[in-house]
């Protein structure tokens, strides 16, 4: 009878996903979603995940103070990386509305954008992951360099679709 | 009413398949046929199966030996079809993306193998009944093939939820009427199986499993014969101008360093 509780179980989780997945199929997207993209202080990101940093810390704190230092730079480490992983997300929404184009160029675009989108997705994941072990005992460095390389080629491919989608706003955006 | 062998059970049984059947012809007449090619297949087989294996049960020439034979037969062919038809949502949802493509699959092929060792194991802690031999064998194959079926379209579902991508509304209609299916399934052939209940009750649940899969056919003929895969309008600005000079700023401050 336990097998069968377990598998009864198993199966209303799975039908829950299943269902659930029926309520949110179709992307959302519309004029107030747009605030969904946030802006990322790379500099900030840079200097949390700065080895030059981390070894200054360590030689000016004390063994105590510097993992408490570094605790509270992985946790905002972390937040930036969950703007990135979350405008990625938003990126892969905007790239599969394009993707529809009649136009190859901006299809091609929008494959693009799509695939770097995902990487970047998939690798702020494993980041996130890595930081939360490296919290347990900060004294590592945390090598967080190829998540920014993603983000500047998602944002390369972002640029390239934009410019295909509506060339006056990128030649602004570029001149600012 | 919900007695085997009632009109209801009759209907039941035929019913979903021979429009299962049609929606076969349906699919290979709009040229549907070409997009889901493990979909047709098992639309078209495995509905005349389960046709031939009807006349089997109430032909009363046919042993009840001969029976559990066939219906085991068409269960490993149902297990093979259904695995195409997954691997068919899994490629129309992730496989186009290549960044996706390689990570989704190894994922899908690891949750395959803890699935089947699951379905292993339920098999393996059977608790003794009534059901014995070959009908008991049968029974387990459902159990696994659900168990199976249904583990693997939540990974895909989750995979693809987790990366935000979307679905077409027929590769979703396909997916949603097979998660279903398999989701109710499970849960009754797992009781069925190890619940030891008496004959009544599994004949009511194997009413459950002839309705829902009723339902869910009618899902499919749905979203397949009535709703096109719609065109997602791309916004107007892609992405907003003034997020975008934010964010490009910060990353071209960046790229100078």
């Amino acid at each position: 009878m336990s097998i069968a509780i377990i598998l009864v179980v198993a199966a209303l989780v799975c039908l829950l996903v299943i269902v659930g997945m029926a309520v949110v199929r179709k992307p959302q997207l519309s004029a107030a979603s747009s605030g969904q993209i946030q802006p990322l202080d790379i500099d900030a990101f840079r200097n949390l995940i700065d080895p030059r940093e981390h070894e200054y810390l360590r030689s000016r704190l004390s063994p105590r103070e510097f993992r408490r230092v570094q605790r509270k730079r992985l946790r905002a480490a972390t937040a930036y990386i969950r703007v990135a992983e979350q405008n990625a997300a938003f990126l892969v929404k905007i790239g599969q509305m394009a993707l529809a184009s009649p136009e190859p160029d901006k299809a091609k675009a929008a494959r693009q954008l799509i695939d770097e989108a995902l990487l970047l997705r998939r690798n702020a994941t494993i980041a996130i992951l890595r930081i939360q072990i490296a919290a347990v005992w900060p004294s590592g460095q945390f090598q967080g360099g190829a998540i920014l390389e993603r983000y500047r080629s998602v944002d390369r491919s972002a640029m390239l679709l934009a410019r295909l989608q509506n060339p006056a706003a990128t030649a602004r955006v570029s001149a600012s | 009413m919900l007695q085997a062998h009632s009109i209801l059970w009759h209907y039941l049984w035929v019913a979903p398949h021979v429009l299962q059947v049609a929606l076969g012809i349906f699919l290979w007449h709009k040229g549907l046929s070409r997009k889901f090619p493990a979909f047709f297949s098992f639309a078209l087989i495995d509905g005349f199966a389960q046709i031939i294996l009807y006349t089997a049960d109430v032909d009363p020439k046919i042993s009840p030996l001969t029976y559990w034979h066939l219906h085991w037969g068409t269960l490993i062919l149902e297990g093979v079809l259904k695995a195409a038809v997954i691997a068919e949502i899994f490629g129309h949802v992730l496989g186009s993306y290549e960044t996706l493509a390689r990570l989704g699959k190894n994922l899908i092929q690891a949750a395959g193998v803890v699935l089947a060792l699951a379905a292993a194991v339920a098999a393996a802690y059977v608790p003794k009944s009534d059901i014995q031999g070959l009908v008991l064998h049968v029974f387990l194959l459902e159990q696994a093939i659900y168990l199976v079926e249904s583990g693997l379209l939540a990974s895909i579902i989750l995979l693809s939820w987790y990366f935000h991508l979307s679905w077409g509304r027929q590769i979703f209609g396909i997916a949603l009427g097979f998660g279903i299916s398999s989701c109710v399934h499970l849960a009754t052939w797992a009781l069925i199986t190890n619940a030891a209940f008496p004959p009544a009750k599994r004949t009511l649940l194997t009413f459950l499993n002839m309705g829902t899969y009723h339902f869910c056919v009618l899902v499919w003929w749905y979203l397949l014969a009535f709703q096109e895969d719609e065109n997602l309008q791309p916004p107007p600005t892609i992405p907003p101008d003034d997020h975008l000079s934010l964010w490009n700023r910060e990353l071209e401050r960046l790229l100078q360093q």
